[in-house]
């Protein structure tokens, strides 16, 4: 159509419109917002309706015979939906994304946000022992993907957007917007300076804004406020880090060990499979029905002290090995609810004993349970800065923050020591897919340039002849040498530029004449160069970017101040793929 | 790489996106709205089963129910106050103490939640902080009937202070509350009955005139006012008043008591006029004779000898013949050991004689 025809309104629209479409940054930053809102409302939607179906299954009063079979039936169903259906919307939803943003350029289809939403919340109303919060982040991550796919967003738009949909997602589940940033750098991208931050950010903000706007200022949990009543607590919250962390390498090896053992049964039972989660449940449910579905209500009155000890280690025990087997079963759920409920009830078990034993050093089981939560979190997801947060942000209770950090911290290396591989990793692997962790890339990052440099063997004069140069370089292995003079290091001069000078009979001139930099100039030094605290895997960019094999070290205080070189080879060596000296160093 | 390819039109899209936002709004407002009416229903049904319960005695039960009640509503201020009630009622000091310390700190006026944590308080012996509660109470705000509610209030306060015989601050809360108390005659009677407890008869007998004034055959009246006239040292009065009381209503008790101990204290009283020498001389005589046997029974078989000599002297002052011209005197001399041994007996007895007993008040008045 041509513009020509059109109202000029539509046509000045379209032509913002485009200039918009033309502009990544702020095209991102304006759909950040959109898919903040409209991911956060989605998100409501979904917790509301799970809330008003399971009041529909369980209606008050109702017969204990329900509690065996609304989640027995519940899973039978939605399994077979998952697996005629919706196969890619099983599961937790988090290693899902994580699929979808490493490997398939961000893409998730609305075919798997559909069957992620009504699925799940069909099966987590019915009782299945699993959390709401990882099939949010695949259902925002999901709508972002849609969204952006619509557009007509190039991949790398499409992938920057994904982030942002978790995010919101996150923050609207957990009404924990500040966590919800964190877990997504630090858990889905597996980096916390990713270049998205700008719009994950602004998705969580306005995901959280729209959730107070249809839900209101609520808390996720209502904590009396604590304090802590005697140094000796720290101790406590100590042991309450040992148990955690122990209690959450259990849970962890009993899903990955269920998942395994369900994965080996016949093809033909999958849609069946979910089944088994369901009945498990259903009967634990019948003796304690504490055990059926997310069990935020329980975290809270284990939060308020008003749960008896004997009944919370029952919950705890019984917890894991429900929401182990319904999701090793392949039920449509995540492990974020389940494991702040585990952690609840681990930390009431340990502050009821504790209060029981020193009553007048102690806070009461609630305080400890509080702390309880974040532990586990971060024992079972490993990710303990946002654990902290989230606990602060669930609860908006600051003094619970030290205690909740030496907690935390002890958790997670015991997890780290006993159970290697992260749980996301861990379920990814048993899908045989291996995703890049933050681990991995900090292990890239941690060979530092002081590892692999080595005194320049040969630093020539700027008032050196072309021609002597060339005959004291002649024998050496690099491509390049540093050129220094009294004011310090002037840059790096290639051998064939040498050469070239002296067959263009230049080999009576100076080093000087043929050089870009003099620090005379008074010019800042922009000649490439590193540090010693630089990465390796920086070093390649740098050799790459500038086509030198062999780059000067220099001093952070003084950047004429020669320390040393790295070599590609020196490179290579560090990474354990070539020997020192194994050739010369001369670019191609 | 593929260069992005608008499969439909990118306006298209944006106007799908928000259409979409709209309608989850309108999702979301109706779920929202449909779990806050039925989250209300049964979070008012678990507080009226509650309510019940508490009526019932079986609180422990009752903080159940009104905890569900208040986990599905959170923010009812009245679901807490009946939930610290009944904590209260159970005996979770503690807790109920807790549970009003939140809601009072989101409303320091609540005259409820103040006059339930005074409650607290006074159960848990903490009674100047008890006292500042019931204030809060008094002067705080209240839903509905807040004059009945804050008279309710003072007038608990009351009953402690007159439990702890805290007569100047009783008084002090019984002065304002005349001007504004229900005139029916039982919080009339009740009013002057604490006046006599704040230790001022004087208000009391206004008081209990007043209602004789409107209701001339009310035996309570009556009674007060015997008791007024009692403590303002208007023995032959008070005396009346009893009488009058008990012809009004012969059966009643207290006045009965309170008439005997009147005449009890009548027939002891040497210093009431009109008396002859030789009465006086007998009642100087019965004061030495109980006052020495109030003070030999503290005592025991060994008094010191300064108390064996007043023995003595009152075993003298027994056995003595006094002629007629000499009874004054004598009557003088006998109150002058009564005085002695009486002071004796306060000084040796733990705990000291009653103050209020008719040898006691007898005493007292020789001692003015």
């Amino acid at each position: 159509m041509d513009s020509y025809q059109r109202p000029p309104w539509s046509a000045r629209l379209n032509a913002i419109l485009e200039r918009l479409r033309q502009s990544e940054d702020r095209l991102t930053l304006v759909l950040s917002v959109v898919i903040g809102a409209l991911v956060s409302l989605v998100v409501v939607a979904f917790i509301l309706l799970t809330g008003r179906l399971a009041a529909r299954m369980y209606p008050a009063g109702g017969s204990g015979w329900r509690r065996i079979l609304v989640p027995t039936l519940g899973s039978l169903s939605t399994g077979y939906l998952l697996w005629r259906y919706f196969p890619f919307a099983r599961g937790s939803g988090i290693p899902q994304t994580k699929f979808a943003y490493f490997i398939n350029d961000g893409r998730i289809r609305f075919r798997t946000v559909f069957g992620k939403f009504f699925c799940c919340s069909a099966s987590l109303a019915s009782g299945i022992a699993l959390g709401r919060e990882g099939p949010s982040v695949q259902v925002g991550a999901g709508l972002a993907s849609v969204i952006a796919r619509n557009l007509g967003l190039s991949p790398k738009q499409v992938k920057a957007l994904v982030p942002a949909g978790c995010a919101a997602a996150l923050a609207a589940a957990f009404n924990t917007p500040i966590a919800a940033i964190l877990f997504t750098l630090e858990e889905i991208m597996g980096d916390l300076h990713a270049g998205v931050l700008g719009s994950v950010v602004l998705a969580s903000a306005i995901s959280w804004m729209v959730l107070h706007l249809v839900l209101g200022d609520e808390p996720l949990f209502h904590v009396p406020g604590y304090r802590l009543v005697h140094p000796v607590e720290f101790a406590v919250y100590a042991v309450l880090g040992v148990v955690g962390g122990l209690g959450s390498v259990c849970f962890v090896k009993l899903l990955l060990g269920t998942r395994a053992r369900f994965m080996r049964l016949p093809k033909w039972s999958v849609w069946l499979q979910p089944a088994v989660g369901g009945l498990t449940v259903g009967l634990m449910g019948y003796f304690v029905p504490g055990v059926l579905g997310v069990g935020y209500e329980h975290v809270e009155m284990v939060l308020n002290g008003d749960i008896v000890l004997q009944l919370v280690v029952l919950l705890a025990v019984l917890k894991i090995v429900a929401t182990a087997v319904c999701y090793g079963t392949g039920n449509a759920g995540g492990i974020f609810g389940p494991s702040l409920f585990i952690g609840a009830m681990m930390g009431a078990a340990v502050g009821g004993v504790a209060h029981a034993l020193f009553p007048l050093h102690t806070a009461g089981p609630g305080a400890y349970a509080l702390v309880g939560m974040g532990t586990a979190f971060a024992g079972i997801v490993r990710t303990p800065m946002t654990s902290v947060i989230m606990i602060f942000e669930m609860t908006r209770d600051y003094s619970i923050i030290v205690p909740l950090m030496i907690s935390n911290m002890i958790a997670y290396f015991i997890s780290l020591k006993l159970q290697t591989e992260p749980i996301y990793e861990a379920l990814a692997h048993q899908e045989g897919v291996h995703l890049p962790t933050a681990h991995s890339r900090a292990d890239a990052d941690r060979l530092l340039v002081q590892q692999a440099m080595r005194p320049a063997p040969v630093v020539l004069s700027p008032d050196l002849r072309i021609g002597t140069a060339l005959h004291q370089v002649e024998d050496g292995a690099f491509d390049a040498w540093p050129v220094a003079g009294p004011e310090g290091l002037w840059g790096m001069i290639r051998t064939n530029e040498l050469e070239q000078a002296e067959e263009d009979g230049a080999g009576n001139r100076k080093i000087a004449d043929i050089l870009d930099y003099r620090p005379q100039d008074g010019h800042a030094v922009d000649f490439p160069h590193l540090h010693t605290d630089h990465s390796l895997s920086l070093a390649l960019q740098r050799m790459g970017a500038s086509g030198l094999h062999v780059l000067p070290v220099v001093s952070r205080a003084n950047l004429r101040q020669l320390l040393g070189i790295v070599a590609l080879n020196d490179v290579l060596d560090a990474y354990g793929v070539a020997k020192r000296g194994a050739g010369p160093e001369r670019s191609e | 790489m593929a260069a992005p390819s608008p499969a439909r039109s990118f306006l298209g899209t944006i106007s799908l996106v928000f259409l979409a936002i709209g309608a989850m709004f309108a999702i979301d407002m109706f779920l929202a709205n449909t779990q806050r009416v039925e989250s209300h229903v049964a979070a008012a049904r678990l507080f009226r089963q509650g309510r019940d319960l508490m009526q019932l005695g079986r609180n422990a039960e009752a903080i159940e129910q009104i905890k569900g009640a208040i986990a599905i509503e959170r923010g009812n201020r009245d679901y807490l106050r009946a939930l610290a009630q009944a904590q209260l009622s159970a005996g979770h000091t503690a807790a109920a103490e807790s549970t009003l310390a939140d809601l009072l700190q989101s409303d320091s006026t609540d005259g409820l939640a103040s006059l339930i944590m005074a409650r607290v308080l006074v159960k848990e012996g903490r009674f100047a902080e008890a006292i500042s509660y019931f204030h809060r109470a008094v002067y705080g705000h209240w839903n509905q009937a807040a004059a009945d509610n804050q008279l309710r209030a003072r007038f608990e306060l009351i009953d402690l202070l007159a439990q702890r015989n805290s007569k100047e601050e009783l008084l002090a809360e019984l002065l304002p509350i005349q001007d504004y108390a229900p005139s029916d005659l039982k919080t009339r009677t009740r009013l002057g009955g604490l006046f006599l407890l704040a230790g001022s008869p004087v208000r009391a007998a206004e008081v209990f005139r007043g209602i004789l004034r409107d209701a001339p055959s009310n035996a309570d009246a009556f009674d007060g006012l015997g008791e007024a006239e009692f403590d303002r040292g208007n023995y032959l009065l008070a005396q009346r008043d009893f009488q009058a009381a008990l012809r009004l209503a012969p059966d009643q008790q207290a006045a009965r008591q309170d008439l005997d101990r009147c005449e009890e204290l009548l027939t002891l009283d040497p210093t009431l006029r009109g008396l002859a020498p030789a009465e006086r001389l007998g009642r100087s005589l019965k004061l030495v004779e109980l006052t020495q046997k109030q003070t030999s029974q503290c005592t025991g078989p060994n008094p010191s000898p300064e108390l064996q000599e007043l023995f003595d002297q009152a075993v003298r002052a027994a056995e003595a013949h006094v002629s007629a011209a000499r009874q004054s005197e004598a009557a003088e001399s006998n109150l002058d050991l009564a005085e002695q041994l009486w002071q004796a007996a306060r000084k040796e007895c733990a705990p000291p004689p009653p103050s209020d007993s008719p040898l006691a008040l007898v005493m007292a008045r020789i001692a003015q």
